[in-house]
């Protein structure tokens, strides 16, 4: 009963939350008081203040809503057919090759940057769970230490491409690898919303076979279904919604692994409930952290460098909980 | 007719790991409705026979037919649907409710969502196995017999017509040993077909109705003239310091 109290205020606080976080923001002229001046008393700059609430904040907040949601779907699904808490985009290498791709494309635009990071990001996962793979059996160690080469290869290569882009080009991809979302504006948000909701769409049809994938591939078999096919279809979605949100935001490091978690001590590990609840909760929470990270200084400190600084002490946590084996 | 009266039947079937052989050109029938122990030395190639069977893995050489229908044309629904297998050990990597790992069983029948009648069919499953008292229960916090009897629940949720189980008695104690065993009696007189793989061969002398050896990668049965509990068959089954007792008409095998 406490349990849907609490889940049902996550659900009822989602929208007064998202609404409140019109009012934040760096700008001098669009205040809260002034806000509520034009809206009470039909007083002051009408236009400013309209085109900072339209044009730069409400994107701003739909694509960050989008990006949370999207990372901490597809890190719970993640999650559930590699049958490893311990993983997510970031840990995979997803992002950092969904981040290659994306740069590259920022460079020499060859392909449109959701293309390009889908690719890679593809690429990456596929190199890392390759490499973990001995005797058809996946240990937990090991996708991670696999996931951390594959990210390290593709870190280096976006050096590289940094290294020969122009100045201009290299101010704009270094920021954005950062992990930021404080360019957003409607054309990022259109670009973004079709691979992402697509992505999300598919997750949250198969959400309840997350959970007979998440028993073992043996266990899945006998019930009657193809674990090759469904985690395939799986790892493309994630891959589609993860790789799309590194593409307008960059890497934000470690929110997939957090948001599922925390959704999981909430709610427990039936996907039917987690899918939905991610959502909603990681699009809330890293609406809150991005608040922080406009408000707190005069300049705006970049979302990622938030989560990575939350993410570490509660990955070392929960590898310290969970009793991993090389094995298992 | 003799075809009929066999749920499975496996011809010239052989596999075999890398460079070692395990099964050579095995010929065998398991009979329809009744009660199946698989017995054997350590080692004996049991568990592998049983994954074959289940369709996990793939025989180099030979065919199985179940129920009448060639076993490698069976798709993955098709087959959930004939048979329900039990894995000797099985690790959890989630806390998963008791209930919604039993639900999983259903899987063979479920689209994407479960539906009320999914939910009723693991009920009746998890009363069947005498589980219910734990169905709101983490799976990764009971003890390893809890976790078989859950693993057996979510089997009789996926409703096959022929049960596959590796070792159901591992981890129980005596009493949910019998409890178990005689629930297998039960799912027989019902109509169902079990095969099941046994550590101990006393348990199965007193349950079973059928008995298959594995010994040097072939089936070995006692034979016509023979009972599968007679010591001298045994003798050549189980090398080793042993006697046997009578019990019901039968007898029980005891180390000395």
């Amino acid at each position: 009963m406490k349990k849907r109290v609490i889940v049902l205020l996550i659900y009822l606080l989602s929208l007064p939350i998202v609404l409140a976080s019109l009012f934040i923001g760096p700008s001098e002229t669009a205040t809260p008081s002034a806000i509520f001046n034009l809206i009470f008393n039909n007083e002051g700059n009408t236009y400013l203040i309209k085109s900072v609430l339209f044009d730069v904040r409400l994107p701003r907040i739909l694509l960050t809503f989008l990006v949370g949601g999207s990372l901490a779907i597809s890190g719970c699904s993640i999650q559930a057919i590699f049958r490893n808490p311990l993983t997510d985009s970031y840990i995979l290498g997803l992002s950092s090759g969904a981040a290659f791709g994306a740069a590259l494309s920022l460079a020499y635009a060859f392909l449109p940057v959701q293309i390009s990071a889908f690719i890679f990001g593809l690429l990456a996962v596929g190199l890392s769970y390759f490499m973990a793979r001995k005797n058809k059996n996946v240990s937990t160690v090991s996708l991670i230490l696999s996931g951390i080469i594959v990210s390290g290869i593709f870190t280096a290569l976006l050096t590289v491409v940094q290294f020969f882009s122009d100045p201009f080009k290299l101010q704009s991809i270094v920021h954005w690898t950062m992990g930021n979302l404080h360019n957003a504006n409607w054309e990022k948000l259109q670009s973004a919303v079709l691979p992402l909701s697509a992505g999300l769409l598919v997750l949250f049809i198969y959400r309840w076979r997350l959970n007979v994938l998440a028993l073992g591939d043996d266990e899945a078999r006998t019930v009657g279904i193809n674990p090759k096919k469904d985690k395939l279809i799986i790892l493309t979605a994630a891959t589609l919604g993860a790789s799309s949100a590194v593409a307008v935001a960059g890497i934000i490091g470690l929110y997939g692994l957090i948001i599922p978690h925390m959704v999981r001590m909430i709610i427990g590990p039936d996907n039917r409930q987690s899918i939905p609840l991610n959502f909603v909760f990681g699009g809330v929470f890293l609406l809150i952290i991005d608040n922080f990270s406009r408000s707190l200084s005069g300049f705006e400190i970049p979302i990622g460098v938030f989560t990575m600084l939350l993410g570490a002490p509660f990955f070392i946590f929960l590898m310290k909980k969970t009793s991993i084996g090389w094995n298992s | 007719m003799e075809q009929l009266s066999h749920a499975i039947t496996a011809k010239s079937l052989s596999f075999g790991y890398k460079n070692t052989l395990v099964l050579d050109q095995i010929n065998m029938g398991i009979e329809a409705q009744k009660l199946t122990f698989i017995l054997g030395p350590n080692g004996s190639g049991k568990s592998t026979f049983m994954k074959i069977l289940a369709g996990l893995l793939t025989p180099q050489k030979g065919t199985i037919t179940m129920l009448g229908k060639d076993a490698s044309k069976l798709t993955y629904p098709e087959r959930s649907k004939l048979v329900g297998f039990l894995n000797q050990q099985h690790k959890a990597m989630f806390p998963f409710l008791v209930e919604d790992v039993v639900l999983t069983g259903r899987a063979g029948f479920i689209n994407f969502i479960p539906k009320e009648t999914d939910k009723a069919a693991s009920i009746q499953a998890m009363e069947k196995a005498g589980i219910m008292h734990l169905r709101h229960r983490k799976y990764t916090e009971l003890s390893g017999g809890e976790q078989q009897m859950v693993m057996i629940a979510r089997i009789l949720a996926q409703n096959p017509k022929i049960l596959l189980l590796d070792e159901p008695t591992t981890h129980l104690d005596i009493v949910n040993q019998s409890r178990l065993l005689n629930l297998l009696k039960l799912l027989v007189a019902e109509g169902l077909t079990i095969v099941a793989v046994m550590h101990d061969p006393n348990l199965a002398f007193i349950f079973g109705d059928d008995f298959l050896f594995l010994k040097d990668k072939k089936i070995i049965r006692s034979g016509e003239t023979m009972n599968a509990w007679d010591i001298e068959f045994l003798k050549t089954i189980y090398h080793g310091k042993l006697q046997s007792i009578p019990h019901n008409g039968r007898s029980l095998l005891v180390p000395y």
